[in-house]
């Protein structure tokens, strides 16, 4: 009988191996910036010295190629729609959408309005922030769960 | 020149073509213009009375009277004032000769009342779609009266 | 502008996705170091708010109306609160005016820095004067909160008045964050203003003269940064400015630096209003009752925000919502003038950051 390498040997490796990056990814993911509408003063903020994103390994970034997380924070135009669509699909995988504000979630106090869309029609998200604009402490709240969903493994 | 003095001066050099004036507040005056008249008005506001700050152009919607009507609205840096300068055309064939000869700017706020309204402004160098995306539907105003938004 | 035959013109899309340029894209005509035309594509962040202000009653429609550009948003809520007041006649009393004042000045503040520390992040001093802008920020917008009870969304202006009176404790807070940010000034002129690298991406860059900037109708800070004097607080006189002293920052270069000087002494002015606002603060009601059905009419309001004047022109048909609400967005006539400017005045590739964060559009403003 052969030796079962892949499930005594190679399994477990695999298992520990995925682990770490898990728990490596999960301390540095890098956002592209992607603010559309009127919470990115608040995103900004969450970037500032009082609430510093930066010490949970959230750096924003120029280019899509390079990040691991879209953070849209903002409205969704029709528009706009298509881009996000491309922008999405050239990310890399391991890749994960957060959807910050009100208005990507369910268009926001712009229910009515005959040109936004949700970004649920357009890319599958992970993580919701709702607010309108949302507190830094609830980005950051945002930031948590996402690195908690990074550390299963999703 | 007092508001009085402007309307004055444009209904003397224009005289039918004026079809209502008002000084809505201090400082600001309001008038209504035949179509044909439009460019030649603007430029007489323009050159002879010193309205040379553009600010924006509009349109409001009025089906019961049946009518859209465009607003220019010009400042003038050396009187201090501004102007309202309208137009009325027919809701169902809504065609204006283009400003954007006169106040460079209105190119763009033609180009918004288009495709809001409807209205075709003769003469417009470039009529296409400025907010709204480029496959949006033919022959659908936005913010015509009869497009109603979803009641929520 | 000459193009000679042996360069080749690349079409280069600046945006929508691209830090420096927010939800915008300009396509540039360039031939890799000269630019020779700007072409904006509006449209990216429409939200047809003119659209659904006729949905809203009034004091509904305060919530869309200030994320026109909620970075400044007592300023824009202001313009459309005024214009139905200048529809259906309703006088303010003298607090209320003195307490969005307050609110008005801070809002303007809070804009500014937003403009200098993302000026400042594109011409590459990301951590040093973002950082402090944002921590700058956070005083105000602590003060806003006291206040108001939110950061940056207020809707604190009502048609009448205002929603709540000064608390307990706020003009003490206020004194010590405007002496403690006078201070800050001082460190953003040394710093930043007057450092020598900014001043050679900043200075005799996107010259815009004086009877350009009025023919293509630029807005704010960018026309006063070309030596034009006009600001809607002394001409219109509305709320408390007229019983206040305050100067209008005017500059004649009408360069990138200029524009962004005028930012800077506008802020200096802020602080000396908040100061003036809170000591000769008058007694008596924040507010007055108003119905919520108005008489036909129709109003038009001017009011200086951070980026330029704002119009507001609306119509009513004697309901309790708005027949049409026009808005005329000072970002709107920016950005065309940033779009003529490869006409007038040299422009590289590498100027188009300073020179579009010096005009400070703010995208959501422009689209509506």
């Amino acid at each position: 009988m052969s030796f079962p390498i892949g499930r005594v040997i190679l399994g477990p490796v695999e298992l520990v191996l995925r682990k770490v990056f898990d728990w490596s990814r999960h301390y540095s993911l890098w956002p592209a910036h992607f603010v559309t509408g009127c919470c990115s003063p608040e995103f900004m903020q969450t970037a500032g010295p009082r609430y510093d994103m930066e010490r949970f390994g959230v750096l924003p970034l120029a280019s899509v190629r390079q990040s691991d997380v879209l953070m849209v924070v903002g409205l969704v135009t029709k528009k706009m729609a298509k881009r996000i669509k491309l922008l999405y699909d050239q990310m890399p995988e391991p890749k994960y959408v957060m959807a910050i504000g009100a208005c990507p979630i369910s268009k926001g106090p712009f229910r009515e309005s005959y040109s936004i869309v949700s970004l649920d029609e357009v890319v599958p998200v992970d993580v919701y922030v709702p607010g309108c604009p949302p507190r830094p402490e609830a980005i950051l709240h945002g930031v948590m769960l996402l690195q908690r969903l990074v550390l299963e493994g999703r | 020149m007092s508001e009085e003095e402007v309307i004055k001066a444009i209904s003397e050099n224009f005289g039918e073509l004026v079809v209502e004036s008002k000084v809505l507040r201090p400082k600001k005056v309001s008038i209504t213009v035949k179509p044909e008249g439009l460019v030649s008005i603007a430029t007489f506001l323009r050159d002879s009375l010193g309205f040379d700050h553009p600010l924006g152009a509009g349109a409001i919607d009025y089906p019961a009277e049946n009518k859209i009507q465009m607003v220019y609205y010009i400042w003038s840096m050396n009187r201090r004032m501004l102007i309202m300068l309208r137009a009325d055309t027919p809701r169902d064939n809504p065609r204006l000769p283009t400003l954007s000869s006169v106040w460079d700017q209105m190119n763009l706020h033609e180009r918004e009342a288009w495709e809001m309204f409807g209205i075709v402004f003769e003469g417009h160098p470039r009529l296409e779609h400025l907010l709204l995306p480029e496959d949006w539907e033919e022959g659908v105003y936005p913010l015509r009266k009869d497009y109603k938004l979803p009641e929520r | 502008m000459v193009v000679s035959e042996a360069k080749e013109i690349m079409r280069i899309s600046w945006g929508p996705q691209h830090p420096m340029s927010g939800q915008f894209r300009f396509i540039l005509e360039t031939d890799g170091e000269n630019v020779y035309e700007i072409i904006p594509d509006f449209g990216f962040t429409h939200r047809g708010i003119e659209k659904i202000l006729e949905y809203r009653t009034f004091v509904q429609g305060i919530v869309p109306f200030e994320r026109l550009a909620m970075v400044d948003a007592a300023n824009v809520g202001l313009a459309y609160v005024r214009a139905i007041e200048d529809a259906a006649g309703i006088e303010v009393p003298k607090r209320a005016q003195y307490i969005r004042t307050i609110l008005c000045e801070i809002s303007r503040i809070n804009s500014h820095l937003y403009a200098i520390g993302l000026a400042a992040e594109a011409a590459g001093g990301y951590p040093a004067i973002f950082l402090w802008t944002t921590a700058d920020r956070e005083l105000f917008l602590d003060l806003a909160e006291m206040l108001t009870g939110a950061r940056w969304s207020y809707a604190f202006f009502i048609p009448g008045g205002v929603r709540a009176d000064i608390p307990e404790g706020f003009k003490e807070r206020a004194l010590k964050v405007l002496s403690y940010f006078e201070k800050r000034l001082i460190a953003y002129r040394d710093s930043w203003l007057e450092n020598e690298i900014w001043l050679t991406r900043s200075r005799g860059v996107g010259r815009l003269s004086a009877e350009d900037a009025i023919k293509l109708g630029a807005a704010g800070p960018s026309l006063r940064g070309s030596g034009v004097e006009l600001d809607m607080r002394k001409e219109e006189k509305y709320e408390a400015y007229e019983e206040l002293n305050f100067k209008v920052a005017v500059q004649k270069e009408g360069d990138c630096q200029a524009r962004f000087m005028v930012r800077f002494l506008e802020m200096i002015e802020s602080t000396k209003i908040i100061r003036q606002a809170l000591e000769n603060l008058p007694p008596g009601p924040f507010k007055k009752p108003v119905p919520p059905k108005l008489p036909k009419g129709e109003g038009f309001a001017r009011v200086e925000t951070a980026r330029g004047e704002m119009d507001v022109h609306v119509i009513l048909d004697g309901s309790d919502k708005p027949y049409r609400v026009k808005v005329c967005a000072p970002s709107f006539r920016n950005l065309y003038v940033i779009s003529k400017l490869p006409k007038l005045t040299k422009i590289l590739v590498a100027d188009v950051p300073v020179v579009i964060w010096s005009f400070d559009p703010w995208y959501l403003d422009a689209d509506r």
